[in-house]
């Protein structure tokens, strides 16, 4: 090294500008010979007397006093107990099923949403959009209040300003439209019908957005009255299901969950045991779940619909000819459930969700012979959970098209959105005079409205609702409304001129029209406050009338149009987390992954590995969809067990409102945005179905699909790959990975335990047996054979325990927060990848196991995941200094750790945190904890009175919501309990249990109903 | 620079560090342990004078102990219950009491400057009815005891089994202004759980829970 070589530290740009000086130059202060302390200036006096007296300081000051404030009520109200939870029955308006809820409150904010065990719809059941809903409370990105042209107002002008124009269309007889969604609240529906009679020219438009129309109109024809049947899976021996996914999306999901899992028990023998076959192109969930699974193309349902038309009517005795040429489906395979259907006369179930009135028809027909109606299908007190009519949606569209409209009320609908003509929608909307929107989040069409008056969420208002008829169901406030919303009866019941309260306008509705039609309670009193108590009341009201059956509506559906050559047929389907895109501003929705697909925060082009392989395309690569007139590019993603002409798209992505998670998820140099190129969430694929004389379509043939070479990411939760041992490394007997089993219902019958591989592991044990377990033993038990892997449990464990949003790129990472996944597995005949086969598929909801011989534990260097007395295996986050060491040797791979600070993307979403769950913090690793907060709440409770704790009292939240009651929780050590009876019986095994780690969560076996295999498929 | 100015600064740092330290020895504690941690509070209530002399059962205020995680601060419609008719100190009465016989006149109310704070956070007027012109404003206590956010303890099975108040809260019956008596670190609680299985609580035998999950949620 040069002696003579300077170094300096920085350049020095103060007046020398670009020129380097040494260390000793610049502005330093010229030293004062006169100083009366020697080179002592004021900072070094300043760092040693800060040093003299830090001594102190650290004494004096090492004990900060907490200030914080307890600030009591200032009049008690009645009942309610600071800390201390209590519940309001309700109902769920996320979606028109209308499922009874259970709103768990704290020190006034709900926290919770639970099912109604004693509500006949859901039966304490719950899905996961449901669960998702109580998220709306506390969007702040709500419409806080309402607006004129835009711009914020007040009540008073908006109402001015609406009726001035009202009465201008009165006087001069104008046209008035109401469009909605389906309506099926009673009040609601009074308030609407009050508002319209004010008016010479009006209508009411009801459409949904997932139409099922096809459905009402047919059986129109057949049956001569307009109404959506109710349909009982529990009763059914033989569903056949041709493309409806009732398990997931299709009219009133939880419900035929808890029927359809109810027809499905194997309690004595097992004799009852329905058989479900499903016809489809996309592999649904509720594909997912069926015995027999064929793969069709939308377009070709109607010929195998006629088909088996043609061969029960054979059977009937009746005349019915399937006109038409190939079938794509074997027909032994039709005949043979021709046969089923006629021997289960009036225990059969034929649904399909086609948006074509042919084939709802022949459906229909196939019922009526099989002597459904009245058995297990009811039209004398029907559904009215969809009541849309595509024709009259059709034309107030073209109402609206040729500028005749004066006024139009949109009520909670987003048509601009989610219809396929939104274009001339929009073009509409601006050329009518009066437009006013009622909803709750500012949107595509609220842009485009004069008067926007924003209505409070479900949980802040009063409401009623008859999703059968017959069965009114109570909604009631859980919170003071947060903004200035107002009720869409409150918004109506002013512009008619007749003001009125909306809780009044329900209570005197219920006195006069309900009331009297029950006899159980003398008082109407009396009669509402049991309702409102309960959350529903079946009352007996006046049946439909149904006539019999036309036999001439019966037509052969319209014939296929000819494919076009490389065309695809494009599907949209449903997504069960979107639904009709109503939620498209809920984070928990966007990310819970696809109950198939596992994909996150996005729609993609589904295609069968097939297709795939022809378009030369990977996971990823955006496709161009033409459909000739309009065209969309979307990622390609590749489904097994797809149709190969098949592309299908979800619906309910690209809100305008999902803009907002453009900043979801951690800042950091790698984070990725979680919106596409668009900005937004997915995109939106209405433009490409169709609204015509033959109504909403959401299939479309000839659509051609060209790679554009471009890429976009897509985050999946779990990729394909083998679950079994590689040979080489295989220990002898464990060639198969025990993590599902399953069997086929013979083998079932012929030996229950069939099918369960116990896997040969060492008895010898590495650590003591001092680990009594005297008092509970916590266990699960988990029954694949009921879980439709709806992931209702995964947003409600995400609820209760205050798991957080991670946004896209930490998903793709495998940063995935949740506590409970559902595992899916393909399972096809030939060990090797499955080629878009048919393929078997399994949901397994994984979470901690809670082992006995936990290998989390011993890992540990701080003790902070170690075992309870009771069989947990606790987590202790204020112990954890984050060495990940237990994630690593977990064999379940469900500990989750916390890479960044996960906050909330809105601020004010953090007044629904659980007060029972401890919000952890960046750096600490988290898991399944079995609701131990709940288990203590339980145990104090019991404590409390006296009494010991009884099975049952203690239901985590997975349990709780479970619409198939898949999930069973209880004292293994109690041998009457629920769970220890599943931990026995044949069924049971538990997920690697060759490690010897003793899981405390035990799954049962799935029974397939189909000829007996000799053992199903394992890995 | 001058060592001899910097050595004498030193010196004179060390010593008062160590007078400093010598001072406070005795209440040297571990960070974020507030025992005996008395702040002032909004108005001067006593417990001494409630709990002590008056024999006021320590539930009839703080009545969620008894059904709730949280024992909870009473609502000042719990104050009014008593104070609607008590506006003041007994020997205050007795003074007016006194007075207004020997002036020979009517008696009037008294009021005490601490209540009164109560009655203006209540919004009431000097009859002590509800002013519909003043607008309630909630007492802002200071509140004493204080448990970081991952220990979810829970007064219901304390009191169900019989444990004092004073086991933890000490003799609060004593005190004038409200003190933390005990460290409530985890140590100290753990200590009685596996104390009371031993010797039970007022004489039953108890099962306190060692696990970490029966606090760490």
């Amino acid at each position: 090294m040069e002696e003579n070589k300077k170094y300096w530290k920085s350049f020095d740009t103060s007046g020398r500008e670009g020129q380097l000086q040494p260390d000793s130059g610049g502005d330093q202060p010229v030293p004062d010979e006169n100083s009366p302390v020697d080179n002592l200036n004021r900072r070094t006096f300043l760092k040693l007397a800060g040093f003299s007296v830090a001594g102190s300081a650290i004494v004096a000051g090492c004990s900060r006093a907490p200030m914080d404030n307890a600030v009591p009520y200032m009049n008690q109200p009645e009942e309610v107990i600071p800390g201390r939870g209590y519940t309001y029955a309700s109902t769920c308006a996320a979606c028109s099923a209308r499922c009874g809820i259970l709103v768990s409150n704290r020190d006034g904010r709900p926290v919770k949403i639970e099912g109604n065990p004693d509500h006949p719809i859901s039966k304490g059941g719950l899905c996961p959009v449901g669960q998702a809903s109580l998220l709306g409370v506390y969007d702040s990105k709500r419409l806080q209040g309402p607006q004129i042209n835009g711009s914020a107002a007040n009540w008073a002008d908006v109402d001015s300003g609406i009726n001035s124009k009202l009465n201008e269309i009165r006087a001069n007889g104008g046209k008035v439209r109401v469009l909605s969604h389906t309506i099926n609240s009673p009040s609601t529906q009074k308030a609407i019908d009050d508002f319209l009679s004010t008016f010479d020219d009006t209508q009411h438009v009801m459409y949904d957005a997932l139409s099922c129309s096809a459905i009402l109109d047919a059986h129109e024809l057949t049956h001569q009255t307009r109404a959506m049947p109710h349909c009982d899976f529990a009763k059914a021996k033989n569903i056949v299901s041709f493309d409806a996914d009732f398990l997931a999306t299709w009219i009133s999901p939880v419900e035929f969950t808890k029927a359809y899992t109810s027809g499905r028990s194997l309690e004595n023998g097992a004799h009852n045991y329905s058989h479900h076959t499903q016809f489809e192109g996309r592999l649904s969930l509720t594909g997912s779940r069926a015995d027999k699974r064929v793969r069709i193309k939308p377009a070709e349902t109607g010929a195998v619909v006629s088909k088996l038309a043609s061969l029960v009517a054979e059977y009937a005795g009746e005349h019915y000819r399937h006109q038409g040429g190939t079938l794509p489906v074997d027909i032994h395979l039709l005949e043979e459930l021709a046969g089923k259907l006629w021997q289960g006369r009036g225990q059969s179930l034929v649904i399909t969700g086609s948006q074509d009135v042919n084939v709802q028809t022949l459906c229909n027909y196939i019922n009526h012979l099989c002597g459904n109606y009245g058995s297990t299908i009811h039209l004398d007190n029907p559904s009215l959970q969809c009541q849309g009519s595509d024709r009259d949606l059709l034309k107030m569209s073209d109402e609206l098209e040729s500028k005749s409209i004066d006024a139009l009320v949109l009520l909670g609908v987003n048509p601009v959105y989610d219809l396929p003509n939104g274009d001339v929608i929009a073009d509409g909307l601006k050329n009518t005079a009066l437009v006013v929107s009622v909803g709750s989040h500012p949107d595509e069409t609220s842009e485009l409205a004069g008067f926007v008056c924003p209505e409070p969420h479900f949980l802040e208002a009063w409401n009623d609702y008859e999703p059968v008829n017959g069965l009114f169901s109570l909604g009631q406030p859980a919170i003071q409304q947060l903004g200035n919303q107002r009720h869409a009866i409150e918004s109506l019941a002013s512009w008619s001129g007749q003001a009125n309260k909306a809780y009044d306008a329900i209570r005197s509705g219920w006195r006069e029209q309900i009331f009297p039609h029950q006899s159980a309670h003398s008082s109407f009193d009396k009669f509402w406050n049991v309702t409102l108590h309960d959350g529903v009341s079946a009352v007996t009201m006046n049946p439909r009338q149904v006539s019999a059956f036309n036999r001439n509506a019966v037509k052969a559906p319209t014939a296929e149009p000819r494919a076009v050559e490389n065309g695809f047929e494009l599907q949209v389907i449903a997504s069960s987390s979107m639904l009709n895109g109503e939620h498209g501003n809920n984070p928990f929705l966007h990310e819970l992954p696809d109950p198939i697909s596992k994909v996150v925060w996005d729609n993609y082009a589904s295609l069968s590995p097939d297709a795939a392989e022809r378009l030369g395309v990977e996971e990823g690569d955006v496709v161009n969809l033409n459909t000739g007139s309009k065209s969309i590019d979307l990622p390609a993603f590749i489904q097994p067990g797809q149709h190969n002409q098949v592309v299908a798209v979800a619906f309910g992505y690209g809100q305008s409102g999902s803009a907002r998670f453009g900043d979801i998820g951690p800042e950091w140099i790698q984070g990725k945005p979680t919106v596409g190129d668009n900005g937004l969430i997915g995109t939106n694929v209405a433009p490409l179905m169709s609204l015509d004389d033959n109504g909403l379509a959401f299939t479309r043939s000839g659509v051609i699909l060209t790679p554009t070479g471009r890429k976009h990411y897509i985050a999946t939760t779990q990729r394909y790959d083998f679950i079994s041992v590689p040979e080489k490394l295989r220990p002898p007997g464990a060639g198969v990975r025990a993590i599902i089993m399953e069997t086929t219902l013979p083998d079932y019958q012929h030996d229950p335990s069939s099918g369960i591989h116990t896997p040969h592991h060492p008895d010898a044990q590495l650590w003591p047996d001092d680990h009594p377990y005297e008092g509970y033993h916590w266990a699960m038990a988990v029954d694949l054979n009921k879980c439709t892997g709806c992931s209702s449990c995964v947003v409600a464990c995400q609820v209760e325990n205050n798991i957080p949003v991670v946004g896209k790129d930490e998903v793709s990472r495998g940063r995935i927060m949740h506590w409970m996944r559902i595992d899916r597995y393909y399972a096809g005949p030939h060990q090797s990848l499955p080629q878009g086969d048919d393929v078997d598929v399994v949901h397994q909801p994984m979470f901690c196991q809670h082992c006995d011989n936990a290998p989390c534990e011993t890992v540990c260097p701080v003790l902070a995941t170690v075992h309870s007395s009771e069989g947990l295996n606790q987590q202790i986050y204020n112990r954890c200094v984050g060495t990940r060491y237990c994630s690593n040797n977990c064999p379940y791979k469900t500990r989750r750790f916390n890479f960044f600070d996960y906050k909330r993307d809105d601020d004010s979403q953090n007044l629904m945190l659980n007060p029972n769950v401890t919000v952890r913090s960046r750096g600490i690793m988290e898991k399944c904890s079995l609701c131990v907060h709940r288990i203590q709440e339980a145990k104090i409770n019991a404590k409390g009175r006296g009494e010991p704790l009884k099975d049952g009292d203690i239901q985590p939240a997975c349990q709780q919501t479970c619409p198939a009651g898949a999930i069973v929780f209880g004292d293994s050590n109690d041998p009457e309990s629920e769970v220890s009876k599943l931990m026995h019986c044949p069924r049971a095994y538990r997920v690697l249990e060759e490690i010897n780690v003793r899981p405390s969560v035990s799954y049962l076996s799935l029974v397939r109903n189909r000829d007996a295999s000799g053992g199903g498929y394992h890995g | 620079m001058n060592r001899e100015t910097t050595t004498y600064i030193l010196l004179i740092g060390l010593v008062i560090s160590l007078v400093a330290l010598g001072w406070n020895l005795g209440s040297m504690r571990y960070l974020a342990n507030h025992q005996f941690y008395e702040p002032d509070q909004p108005i001067e209530y006593s417990h001494r004078l409630h709990a002590g002399e008056l024999l006021i059962d320590c539930q009839y205020c703080h009545y969620g102990a008894e059904r709730s995680r949280y024992a909870g601060i009473p609502a000042a419609s719990v104050c009014m219950n008593c104070h609607s008719f008590v506006t003041s100190s007994f020997g205050a009465f007795r003074a007016e009491d006194k007075k207004a016989a020997e002036e020979n006149r009517e008696m009037q109310p008294v009021i005490s400057s601490e209540l009164q704070k109560l009655y203006d956070a209540m919004a009431l007027d000097a009859e002590l009815n509800p002013d519909p012109n003043k607008k309630q404003t909630p007492i802002e206590w200071n509140r004493v005891h204080h448990l970081p956010d991952f220990a979810y303890f829970d007064h219901r099975p304390h009191v169900n089994a019989g444990v004092l108040c004073q086991t933890c809260h000490g003799s609060v019956e004593t005190m004038e202004r409200m003190r933390q008596e005990e460290t409530l670190r985890m140590g100290w609680c753990v200590n009685c759980h596996r104390e009371v299985n031993e010797i039970g609580v007022a004489g039953k035998p108890v099962s306190a829970s060692t696990d970490c999950v029966a606090c760490h949620l």
